[in-house]
């Protein structure tokens, strides 16, 4: 066995395939255990407001997204999205961006993936796209498990979806708007990622996030109830949260999705930058 | 070599031997501790490097410095030739390395651990990933315990599957921060056996230790830190020969010995073990010429045995020393 030389000119700069990475992420993401107790309580919140809606049914109609829910199924996946988005989801993601990387540096395992070596940008990729994983995921477990518990437990109108604006609108069509609803909601999970794992690159400790994340909705929730503070709305994520509902009227207004979108994306652009400005000097 | 480099090795030129890794200058500090401070290191290609100094002596921090971990405030890094942290993408990957402990996930088994540390492995290939973890378990003798949680580990399973993280596959340098915490004594056997398998194939070896018979036992070179600064570096005999210097001569002579080597001008003493003897202290003419001017007095000259110091009691000499 002859020495290795240490000869720098042949050694080019290596990194594993990103596609590996991805999928290493993807199998960590996946094994935790946190992630699928998580994604099995979710399933449990579309499966309980239909159960709950189908034992009021009849008395006791008030205002409201829920009360629409009873007799028209297919108004319960919009409607557990939209319960869910005000915390249960930000806390998901938040859990997921916290484990990512303070979770990481708080096990000693995040050296050990900049030494294989992961370059330091394709780290925060791979953290992302993890994120992003746990944010579909959970959406999607809403969505599905809303949609077939509002078909089977509550019912509807010939598979119908009776819209807030009393028109109704076949199953396909039905569909689209809650498959609308899920991405949208995706998507301002995404803002809720991106500012999550900004401040997961900061600290070490993965409470740190959960903390700052939930109190920050917290925040946001008693700035935007304040009348004097209205010019702040334009800034707060979650002021446009209630353009989830939008997907139950006829005709379909785009705008308050689309607003909402325009500023998750600045969310998004904002979280990501202090990311990687964060994770290219970080020490691990 | 009668006088190694000792403090201060200016960095020469260094084109003749190649170096796995350099340090000129470099200066880390965090708040108002100066962890690391001026370090001028070389660790010459094939060398197993044995670090030692006192707990909060600048170890650990150096090593982090060298593997891009951390940045430096002050000088220059370089891993296999390569300026790091600019190019440690260059270099990496030929490094493996256990710092501060071994970091896993506790949900994980130790094989999945391992199996998720192969798949960023920039050169290991994904057909090669699985057969590589298993043959590293064996290696380190954890394969019994590869299916169980991390987080039932004992402090030294996890100590060994740290080991087989930067086992994983062939390397150019291995860096090993305190490879022996936590572990029994045969896995202190065990790691000695794995650092002298590389220094047999060809690998450069950093091990950090506060176990000095470990490092006498398998390290070529020695550097030793004290508060954050390098108090000594080269070469573990060259070291060792010039620590306490002198001569053991052994004789029944011992009188006239005495006297002779006093009329030369030569310190010397009554040997203080069993064997009749003196003791000719450092700083003497040389060992021939010493054995000679007591050959001519008529002196009958047993044995004579240049002194080498423990490696434990040059630590201590250069760590009390300085203040």
């Amino acid at each position: 066995m002859t020495a290795p030389v240490v000869d720098p000119v042949l050694d080019p700069p290596r990194s594993a395939p990103l596609g590996r990475l991805l999928g290493a992420e993807l199998r960590w993401v996946l094994r935790r255990p946190r992630t699928l107790v998580m994604l099995a309580l979710f399933a449990a919140v579309p499966v309980l407001i239909s159960i709950g809606v189908a034992l009021a049914d009849g008395s006791g109609r008030g205002p409201g997204l829920v009360s629409a829910i009873a007799g028209n199924g297919l108004v319960l996946p919009v409607a557990a999205l939209s319960l869910a988005l005000v915390l249960l989801l930000p806390l998901a993601v938040s859990m997921a961006a916290a484990d990512a990387i303070a979770g990481e540096s708080a096990h000693g395992t995040l050296r050990g993936l900049l030494l294989s070596p992961v370059g330091r940008l394709r780290l925060v990729g791979m953290k992302a796209f993890g994120v992003m994983v746990v944010a579909t995921l959970a959406t999607l477990v809403i969505a599905v498990v809303g949609v077939l518990a509002g078909m089977i437990v509550v019912g509807g109108a010939e598979g119908q979806l009776v819209t807030l604006s009393g028109t109704a609108v076949g199953l396909g069509d039905a569909l689209l708007r809650v498959g609308l609803v899920a991405i949208w909601v995706i998507g301002q999970l995404a803002a809720i990622g991106a500012v999550a794992l900004a401040i997961s690159a900061v600290t070490d400790h993965p409470l740190v996030v959960l903390a700052s994340v939930l109190g920050g909705l917290i925040v946001f929730g008693v700035l935007a109830a304040i009348p004097s503070l209205e010019w702040l709305q334009p800034w707060l994520l979650s002021s446009g949260w209630t353009a989830g509902a939008d997907a139950l009227r006829d005709p379909l207004p785009l705008g308050g999705m689309i607003e909402s979108s325009l500023r998750a994306l600045c969310y998004v652009a904002v979280g990501a930058g202090l990311t990687t400005y964060r994770m290219l000097r970080r020490d691990a | 070599m009668t006088s190694p480099s000792l403090v201060d090795a200016p960095p020469a030129a260094t084109d003749a031997a190649p170096l796995a890794a350099r340090a000129v200058g470099l200066r880390k500090t965090f708040g108002s501790t100066v962890a690391v401070d001026g370090i001028d290191l070389d660790v010459p290609a094939g060398s197993v490097l044995g670090m030692l100094g006192p707990n909060g002596s600048g170890k650990t921090t150096l090593i982090r410095i060298l593997l891009g971990l951390t940045r430096a405030d002050a000088g220059t890094a370089e891993l296999l030739g390569h300026p790091i942290p600019e190019d440690a993408a260059r270099a990496l990957p030929h490094v493996g390395a256990l710092v501060e402990g071994p970091g896993f996930h506790p949900f994980l088994s130790g094989r999945e651990n391992l199996l998720r540390v192969a798949a960023t492995e920039p050169l290991l290939d994904r057909s090669e990933i699985a057969g590589a973890v298993d043959a590293t378990l064996e290696r380190v003798g954890l394969a019994p315990a590869a299916g169980r949680r991390f987080r039932g580990y004992s402090l030294g399973m996890k100590q060994r599957l740290g080991l087989a993280g930067a086992l994983l596959l062939p390397r150019r340098l291995v860096v090993l921060d305190e490879p022996t915490n936590g572990l029994d004594p045969a896995g202190t056997r065990d790691v000695r056996r794995i650092i002298a398998e590389l220094h047999a194939g060809g690998s450069t070896v950093i091990v950090s230790s506060h176990l000095l018979a470990e490092v006498e036992a398998t390290c070529t070179h020695v550097a030793v830190l004290q508060s954050g600064s390098l108090v000594a570096a080269g070469e573990l005999a060259a070291l060792l020969e010039s620590g306490t210097g002198g001569l053991d001569v052994a004789t029944d002579d011992i009188d006239l010995a005495l006297d002779t080597l006093r009329a030369a001008g030569v310190t010397a003493y009554r040997g203080p073990g069993d064997e009749p003897g003196v003791v000719v202290a450092e700083h003497g003419p040389p060992t021939a010429e010493t054995i000679a001017l007591l050959v001519r007095a008529g002196v009958g000259v047993h044995e004579a045995r240049r002194r080498r110091a423990r490696l434990e009691e040059l630590f201590a000499r250069l760590t009390e020393e300085t203040p």
